[in-house]
């Protein structure tokens, strides 16, 4: 019963267009990295250029950007073509089903963005790890916290996509940009953390500390994953004519 | 043996009321759910499908609760109304799908089975997305009889359908209510209703109407009037005849065509050959006019 829920999640989300542009940015990142590569920078400003690519357009515009759109869509999607009822009208608790789409929007959106930002990594850098690994495991945990976020989001409006970009752009963007204290309820903040602590001299400095942003990131799932249940077992389903 | 029972079902949107106090039980056969649009036909087979949570009342599968266990599902089939199927699965691979999500213990034989059922063998590895709407109807029903549940709940299930695919799931259901399935369907084709159900739900503005057999609920309307048409060799003479018969409330002769209406079925029916008789006309055709569920229908909303 999992393992079919599974691929039914995997090709729903694979098979749309949207998808494979986002992959194509991913693409962007790797290709950026290449071109800068072939100025044959210093190792200097190889591993701060290459930093600043990863935090700033990986973790800060790339991560976001896929968790909401993937993650408002692998339940949201179906609420709104009316599929979800081939999955209520069977026999599977509804834990089950959200986690299985936490796991596996997790998992595509690791691959399309930590994947992009491991390879960038290496090659912006011509093979010192760091930096990649770092910024790639950073993505890693955001892609959780945000996908977990996000799914809870569209069990609880139907402008889920909207109401997600309006967080990362105004709020993660704007907000925690001008008021420091807000940063501790930002997903990117959380990342950043990650990477920081990992490459160690990183290009953009964190403003938590990694046991910080493990512990709220930590607590962020959690609680976004047990709304996400708790709203689609309440999930109903109108008629159309009555 | 199954049973869904509901006991005092009401379902209310803010203050509109979709369900109003409804309580029946549907067992084993074809239970036909017939009303107007905007009756509650859809808000009463979720909230048996447990889809919906019952604002007040139970809806009991058996014993347990519809809404809020999905384990009641290994025991139903559901088919949706709305038009909603995966673009990028065609017909087997949803069949299937839906075979694994109910943890069916073969699934690529329950797909086979299912998929030979409704007929869908030659199309069932075309996308669903180039289908008609009658093949995605018969997709859909694949899907949710994959698991043999004893009870099949259909929304508008001859929607899309032609004449001979109607034809065909008509025999279908009525082959899986003879293996004693609880078959439960709403449909606007009155027609067919009439000649598949064994017994009708008839709501109307979210109240149930009537329930039982279809003739049985004509007849047991007794202060409805029932009106045939005729055709005689000389209907005047005949109109003539019939006026002064005790149980004819009205005689209309219009357009050629003999009209009459009558409080007494079978007085009218007993005593019309010999009334053709006394007024020495030959009589062609007698036929009831209203003993369609429409008229049926329009009699209920109207009182």
């Amino acid at each position: 019963m999992t393992a079919a829920l599974v691929s039914l999640t995997f090709r729903a989300l694979l098979n749309r267009r949207r998808t494979l542009l986002l992959a194509a940015l991913g693409g962007l990142l790797v290709l950026v990295a290449g071109i800068f590569r072939l100025g044959d920078p210093s190792t200097a400003e190889a591993t701060r250029f290459t930093g600043r690519l990863a935090a700033d357009f990986g973790l800060a515009v790339l991560l976001p950007l896929v968790t909401v759109i993937v993650g408002t869509a692998a339940v949201g999607s179906e609420l709104d073509d009316g599929t979800i009822v081939y999955l209520l009208a069977r026999p599977l608790p509804r834990w089950l089903i959200v986690l299985v789409k936490l796991a596996v929007t997790w998992l595509v959106a690791t691959l399309l963005v930590a994947v992009p930002i491991l390879i960038g990594g290496l090659v912006g850098t011509a093979g010192d790890s760091e930096i990649g690994i770092g910024y790639a495991v950073a993505a890693a945990l955001g892609a959780l916290e945000y996908a977990a976020v996000f799914l809870a989001l569209s069990l609880v409006t139907s402008r889920a996509l909207v109401v997600g970009l309006a967080y990362v752009v105004v709020w993660e963007g704007v907000v925690a940009g001008l008021f420091a204290g807000t940063r501790i309820v930002s997903v990117r903040q959380h990342a950043l953390a990650v990477g920081d602590a990992i490459v160690g001299e990183g290009a953009v400095s964190a403003e938590l500390a990694l046991s910080v942003a493990l512990l709220i990131g930590g607590a962020v799932v959690v609680l976004a994953t047990a709304l996400a249940i708790r709203r689609l077992t309440m999930v109903e389903l109108r008629g159309e004519t009555g | 043996m199954t049973v869904l029972a509901l006991a005092g079902v009401s379902r209310w949107y803010g203050n509109v009321v979709a369900v109003n106090d409804v309580s029946f039980e549907v067992g084993p056969g074809i239970t036909g759910l017939l009303g107007p649009n905007g009756a509650g036909k859809t808000t009463l087979l979720h909230l048996m499908a447990g889809f919906l949570a019952p604002s007040a009342g139970t809806v009991d599968l058996d014993g347990t609760p519809t809404w809020r266990h999905p384990e009641v599902y290994r025991g139903i089939g559901f088919v949706p109304e709305r038009e909603a199927f995966y673009p990028f699965l065609t017909a087997r691979q949803f069949v299937e799908a839906s075979a694994r999500l109910s943890g069916v213990a073969d699934p690529r034989a329950a797909t086979e089975r299912a998929i030979a059922t409704v007929g869908l063998a030659d199309a069932a590895d075309r996308g669903m997305s180039g289908y008609s709407k009658g093949m995605r109807q018969r997709a859909k029903v694949a899907a949710a009889l994959v698991h043999d549940p004893p009870t099949l709940i259909l929304d508008e299930p001859f929607n899309g359908m032609d004449p001979r695919q109607r034809l065909s799931m008509m025999d279908l259901l009525r082959a899986m209510a003879a293996d004693g399935r609880t078959i439960l369907f709403s449909s606007h084709i009155l027609e067919e209703v009439e000649r598949l159900s064994d017994r009708v739900l008839v709501v109307v503005a979210g109240r149930l109407a009537a329930a039982g057999d279809f003739r049985r609920i004509r007849r047991l309307m007794t202060d409805r009037p029932h009106q045939f048409t005729l055709r005689s060799s000389d209907d005047r003479r005949l109109a003539v005849e019939l006026m002064a018969a005790p149980d004819v409330e009205s005689v209309e002769l219009r357009d050629g065509r003999l009209t009459l209406r009558t409080a007494d079925y079978g007085a009218l029916t007993r005593g019309i050959a010999s009334a053709a008789r006394r007024a020495g006309v030959t009589l062609y055709e007698l036929r009831p006019a209203d003993e369609s569920l429409e008229s049926v229908f329009s009699y209920l909303v109207r009182r």
